[in-house]
């Protein structure tokens, strides 16, 4: 039941299909007023929610941002524009660009690593016993489904300073100098247990979704590239590369979609700190806006946060647009 | 054949890994105090009690917090079902003016990236005046799933054949009743797998749980576990026991549907 065994069947296509006769219902009831207006009722409160919940805050967010909007004009319900003067002033902060660059950095790294991992462990998949690779499934599978909070008091109870295995073993190994080590003095270590964290939840979705990519590839195509005498780099270059390929980018979008908006891990270890050292945007935002009720300025925060998403994937969600254009 | 020894090693070794977390949290809910907060070195339990369980379930808040959780959670998934199902029909199994552009819609809205929308919702909720109120929770995930929701059913309506539907037209059926009797069942596996997907998103969710909800007896369950170290001090018995009566339920659910997961989540994935 564990075990992943995709086949072309049981993927839902949502790009295509062929099997299906062009959409629309039966012929001979097209044309009564009812029919036509009934994918629109379908549609209609799937459309109210998406532009009253998603359209109607991003408008207000992008007005919000030109807005001096602190709990004095909240609460008299003044609206003081102040034109760009929120982006100046998070720009002119010098701790702002270390944020950000720190939120760049950290999400690149967290995603090459478990895109990287979640791909071998993939390839691994196809060589291993099945009982291997049944534990294996089984155990990714419950890191993934571990809620995020759950997950993250464990970590900090592995990585206790006094009584957290972490350093008990590394005790035990003869590194002396773990005993009592505090992992969360600065905020490079921090976010490398963050980031660890982060990764070992990561892994187990992208190395099943490539997994499935994997073990649809023709075995032939294998066989063919050993008569060749191809090595296993060889091997991988021209027949697994090619076909993984789509997917890996798929699967690395997402990841950059999910790693860079990464706030409940951060804040629940260290509230961005020690002494905002391990604060990225998301937790930026959060302070400025809801602790401090900054709610102009943290508006200008989670536009650069849009913008910078937008860039990150920019790529790869034009050609998705294309993709799903031509249908 | 050493190859394949030195792969099956290291399969094993990252198995521990995956698991060890899950493993610890498990064996730490199940220790006496005394044995957590000690120097020995004890992998495996020396002996085992329930006490940390009974803590974490009678500390005040859990309970309440789970309460909260499953309200919001299970609301926010019925409203995205059911208004997702009904957009998936339409997207899938109709001919309409604008059809497409609806499409590409449900595409770009899944992008939406909620957590840089948080300053406008809480003015929002706080206009409607919902903040410090359960039903704003439900609102922003229903949002926040439902774009999921309907792509994903969508692709689950398009792997039913059409000729099924029409084939019990010609029997007989009007329209609802084929969707009733062909349709609604033959979608039962996809429905149970997006709204577990939903499920688990909104179960996690701690951005907004956090910042639109300030009263402790409203608290969700991730936010009251964010603050265990209040709850419990240095009780890491009771912070794990109640770190796995958290994880429980998801735990059930995604070992029933896993494997449609992953196939729904990368159904999109660009060819070529």
């Amino acid at each position: 039941m564990t075990a992943v065994h995709t086949t072309d069947a049981a993927v839902p296509t949502t790009s295509s299909a062929p099997r299906r006769a062009a959409p629309g219902g039966a012929p001979r009831r097209r044309g009564s007023a009812f029919d036509r207006t009934l994918p629109y009722l379908l549609l209609a409160p799937a459309l109210v929610a998406i532009l009253w919940l998603i359209g109607w805050p991003v408008l207000s967010l992008l007005v919000t941002s030109f807005r001096q909007l602190n709990l004095k004009e909240l609460t008299r319900g003044q609206v003081v524009w102040v034109g760009v003067d929120n982006y100046a002033k998070i720009f002119a902060e010098p701790e702002f660009w270390t944020i950000t660059v720190r939120t760049v950095v950290f999400t690149a790294a967290v995603v090459a690593v478990s895109v990287v991992a979640g791909l071998l462990i993939a390839l691994l998949m196809r060589q291993i016993s099945p009982v291997v690779r049944i534990a294996l499934q089984v155990a990714m599978l419950l890191a993934w489904a571990m809620p995020l909070l759950a997950a993250t008091t464990v970590y900090q109870w592995i990585f206790d300073q006094q009584y957290g295995i972490l350093n008990k073993t590394l005790v035990k190994l003869g590194f002396d100098s773990f005993a009592g080590f505090s992992w969360f003095t600065t905020g490079t270590s921090t976010l490398s247990v963050i980031g660890l964290l982060i990764v070992w939840q990561a892994v187990p979705f992208l190395a099943f979704s490539l997994y499935a990519g994997v073990i649809g590839i023709p075995r032939e195509q294998y066989e063919a590239a050993g008569i060749d005498g191809a090595s296993a780099w060889q091997t991988f270059r021209a027949v697994t590369w090619p076909e993984i390929r789509p997917l890996l980018l798929m699967v690395t979008f997402l990841s950059l979609l999910w790693d860079f908006k990464v706030f409940a891990q951060i804040w629940a270890f260290k509230k961005g700190g020690p002494d905002g050292a391990s604060t990225t945007l998301p937790v930026y935002q959060y302070l400025e806006g809801i602790s401090k009720s900054h709610f102009g300025v943290a508006a200008a925060v989670s536009v650069v946060m849009m913008v910078l998403l937008g860039l990150l994937t920019f790529q790869y969600l034009r050609r998705l647009l294309r993709q799903e254009g031509s249908l | 054949m050493t190859k394949k020894v030195t792969a099956n090693v290291v399969g094993i070794v990252l198995a521990v890994f995956f698991a060890f977390p899950v493993y610890w949290m498990l064996s730490s809910a199940f220790k006496p105090t005394k044995d957590l907060v000690s120097t020995d070195y004890d992998l495996i339990p020396l002996s085992v009690t329930a006490t940390n369980f009974a803590t974490a379930w009678n500390k005040p808040g859990f309970l309440s917090s789970m309460g909260n959780s499953l309200f919001v959670t299970l609301g926010a998934v019925v409203a995205s079902i059911v208004v997702g199902l009904l957009a998936a029909l339409a997207m899938s199994r109709m001919r309409f003016k604008g059809r497409k552009q609806f499409v590409l819609l449900m595409l770009v809205a899944q992008m939406a990236p909620f957590e840089a929308l948080l300053i406008p919702m809480f003015l929002m909720m706080r206009d409607l005046e919902l903040l410090d109120r359960l039903p704003s929770l439900i609102l922003i995930y229903f949002a926040v799933t439902l774009p999921f929701c309907a792509w994903t059913l969508r692709g689950f309506v398009n792997g039913i054949p059409l000729e099924l539907e029409e084939a019990a037209m010609v029997d007989g059926c009007g329209r609802w009743g084929a969707f009733r009797r062909v349709t609604l069942p033959l979608l039962g596996p996809g429905l149970v797998a997006t709204s577990v997907f939903a499920f688990v998103t909104a179960w996690n969710e701690f951005l907004y749980a956090l910042s639109l909800i300030k009263d402790q007896t409203k608290e969700t369950l991730p936010v009251w576990l964010s603050g265990f170290q209040s709850a419990f001090g240095t009780d890491w018995g009771g912070a794990m026991a109640a770190s796995a009566l958290f994880t429980l339920p998801v735990l059930v659910f995604f070992l029933v549907v896993q494997r449609k997961m992953v196939t729904g989540v990368t159904a999109g994935a660009v060819k070529g």
